[in-house]
């Protein structure tokens, strides 16, 4: 009898100690991300930002491309097709520039001054023939509205964090396409491409970019554009 | 306890009495509306039998969309408990997801196993749907809402309709040909059977306090506020109470007795080969149990309809009632989420070992008090109500004290 009250007493005990542990959940915020509509990631808990050095879509910044086709033979998938040719001897797209990263992060390309000495980054520089087409887009902007006066600018060499120098191009590349529907986000390509142009993206756009065709996932990143004026009269000369 | 125990219990069923708000609802409402030419030679019989058809009507077109609302709580309150969402999807926050999912099972195959007993596999579904919503017959569902079964044997009918649900278990079970299904249909069937027993004995105890069977009887009884509702009437309403609703769970084959659906072990027992609109049959009819039942439990321990005050109409009402139903309904999902599955023989010896016999225990204990306060007064219902608060806490206190400390007897 002794042992039957007790299990009685026990059986209702245990029974709201479970329900208070499950009415305490019953009233806690959710965790649920509704993912592809929020993507507020400091919200939330147990939800970190997206870390430095995700390996997301891959890009690739044309303009530093030499097309040396590292990328292309060290792809375990062989997602990234190559081609293009030297430029006949003595032509080439343009001339040797320079690539000022400042120390705010925007970057300025164009040709310093007295390139030939050794750079002293004490000192001013003179940038002239300013032609950031693929800087920040304020960069852009700003040298779109106000004419060719301001493609000489004058920068102290105090904000200067770094100073590439591009050789002058002397190849083209007709197509650079990146299969990412093959890419298994490895990031050999990344870590050979000598100009570090090619990257992937650890932003929010470079892992949401999932599209309805799967051609739609073969991004082109071909010098077509950027020489593409030359093109149009060539073709013109063919008709 | 005079009128049904004196003279022949089965000649005292009045069936006459459920007939006569439709007459009335015919001379009130439709007679004085026709034409008089027409009004004259209206025929009575047929008038009555097409307003009755009319009300069933309501009901069939009525309790599908219970299970609509009641699936997408259970979904949303499941996911509450796991600090989910829930469906989010379909319509404002997936209000629209179990019509969506509904569209879904009605377009599906609709496949009968072909080894299997055709006839019972169609039949079954119907068997269970329509005792389900017969259920829904019997109950007030508010003030000068009309009952459609309004028997002066109201809870006996519901009673003995709801144990028929068993019947279409076994048939569902039996006739698709399946181990699955069979096992779970007879599971079902042994847990049902057994479990009628204390639902019925607590349904007893408030039986014998009333003096009668009939549902609106029960309710009007209850009318005084809240202490006057059934379970604080005497201390054994108050622990009937609990085992009619544990019972009434089991019956319903919930969790934590969904031992006729254990995924784990036999798939979706008995309904494991229905498919399409059948097995949305099933899931309708479940989800409509579960709220009859819950239902049932507030007319019978729960005031009914009728307010917390006397005088005020807070809680009473229509929407009192749903309000009642559905936080019984939401204990049941609270414990769905709490407890796990029973064991077969752990079932059985919930059943009876511990409630058949506190049921009796109840009933001797209302005999009793019956005897001891013949009617309900201040007095009766005040010393009711201090033995439920002192037991309450003497056995937080001091049976805990003393019972949960003691260490467990080896098993001899």
């Amino acid at each position: 009898m002794d042992r039957y009250i007790r299990n009685i007493y026990k059986g209702v005990y245990t029974v709201l100690v479970g329900m208070r542990i499950t009415i305490r959940q019953f009233f806690e915020p959710n965790v649920t991300h509704q993912y592809p509509y929020e993507h507020d990631f400091e919200k939330k808990r147990n939800v970190r930002e997206i870390p430095k050095g995700y390996r997301g879509q891959l890009y690739n910044r044309i303009e530093d491309c030499i097309g040396c086709k590292k990328c292309e033979l060290i792809c375990p998938v062989d997602c990234i097709t190559i081609t293009g040719d030297k430029l006949p001897k003595g032509e080439q797209l343009w001339d040797s520039m320079n690539v000022i990263h400042l120390k705010d992060g925007r970057e300025i390309i164009g040709l310093i001054e007295g390139e030939d000495k050794k750079l002293n980054l004490d000192e001013e520089m003179t940038v002239t023939n300013i032609t950031s087409r693929q800087g920040p887009q304020e960069v852009v902007d700003r040298l779109e509205q106000s004419g060719d006066e301001s493609r000489t600018q004058t920068i102290s060499g105090s904000e200067v964090s770094r100073v590439v120098t591009r050789n002058p191009v002397v190849f083209y590349l007709d197509q650079f396409d990146i299969d990412m529907s093959l890419c298994m986000y490895c990031g050999l390509c990344t870590e050979v491409c000598p100009t570090e142009c090619l990257t992937m993206i650890d932003t929010l756009e470079g892992i949401e970019y999932s599209k309805f065709d799967r051609t739609d996932l073969i991004f082109n990143f071909d010098k077509q554009e950027m020489y593409g004026k030359d093109e149009a009269e060539t073709e013109e000369a063919a008709d | 306890m005079s009128d049904f125990f004196s003279d022949g219990f089965f000649n005292n069923i009045n069936l006459q009495d459920s007939s006569n708000w439709a007459t009335d609802f015919v001379q009130d409402v439709i007679i004085p509306r026709l034409p008089e030419a027409v009004a004259g030679h209206f025929p009575m019989e047929l008038g009555t039998v097409l307003v009755m058809l009319a009300f069933a009507g309501i009901f069939v077109a009525v309790v599908p969309l219970l299970p609509l609302v009641l699936v997408l709580a259970e979904r949303k309150v499941a996911a509450r408990f796991q600090n989910r969402t829930g469906p989010m999807r379909v319509g404002p926050w997936g209000t629209l997801q179990t019509l969506a999912d509904g569209v879904k099972l009605i377009f599906k195959e609709d496949f009968i196993p072909p080894q299997g007993d055709k006839v019972l596999f169609l039949l079954a579904p119907y068997v269970i749907f329509a005792c389900s919503f017969a259920v829904f017959a019997a109950i007030p569902f508010g003030d000068g809402i009309p009952i459609p079964g309004d028997f002066n044997i109201g809870i006996f009918y519901i009673m003995a309709i709801s144990s028929v649900i068993v019947m279409g278990v076994i048939m569902a079970g039996w006739s698709s040909n399946s181990k699955w299904s069979l096992l779970g249909s007879l599971r079902s069937a042994a847990q049902i059977v057994s479990y009628e027993i204390p639902l019925g004995l607590s349904i007893l105890t408030v039986v014998m306090l009333v003096e009668s069977l009939s549902m609106s009887k029960i309710v009007d009884t209850q009318s005084g506020g809240i202490f006057t509702w059934l379970i604080f009437r005497s201390p054994f309403t108050f622990i009937a109470f609990f085992i009619f609703f544990i019972s009434s769970i089991a019956e319903v084959n919930r969790t934590p007795f969904d031992l006729p659906e254990a995924e784990s072990e036999i798939v979706a027992g008995f309904h494991t080969e229905y498919s399409g609109m059948r097995f949305a049959l099933f899931f309708i009819a479940e989800y409509a149990n579960m709220f009859a039942v819950s239902a049932i439990g507030v007319t019978l321990f729960l005031g009914g309809w009728q307010g917390v005050l006397p005088g005020f109409d807070f809680l009473g009402g229509f929407p009192g009632f749903v309000i009642k139903t559905l936080g019984l309904v939401f204990l049941m999902m609270w414990l769905r989420w709490t407890l796990p599955r029973l064991r077969v023989d752990q079932l059985m010896n919930l059943c009876w070992k511990y409630f058949i016999p506190i049921s009796f225990f109840n009933i001797l204990g209302t005999g009793i008090w019956g005897l001891i306060f013949k009617e309900d007064n201040v007095w009766s219902i005040g010393i009711s109500c201090a033995i439920i608060y002192v037991g309450l806490i003497s056995a937080y206190a001091i049976a805990g004290r003393n019972l949960a400390r003691r260490p467990e007897p080896q098993p001899s």
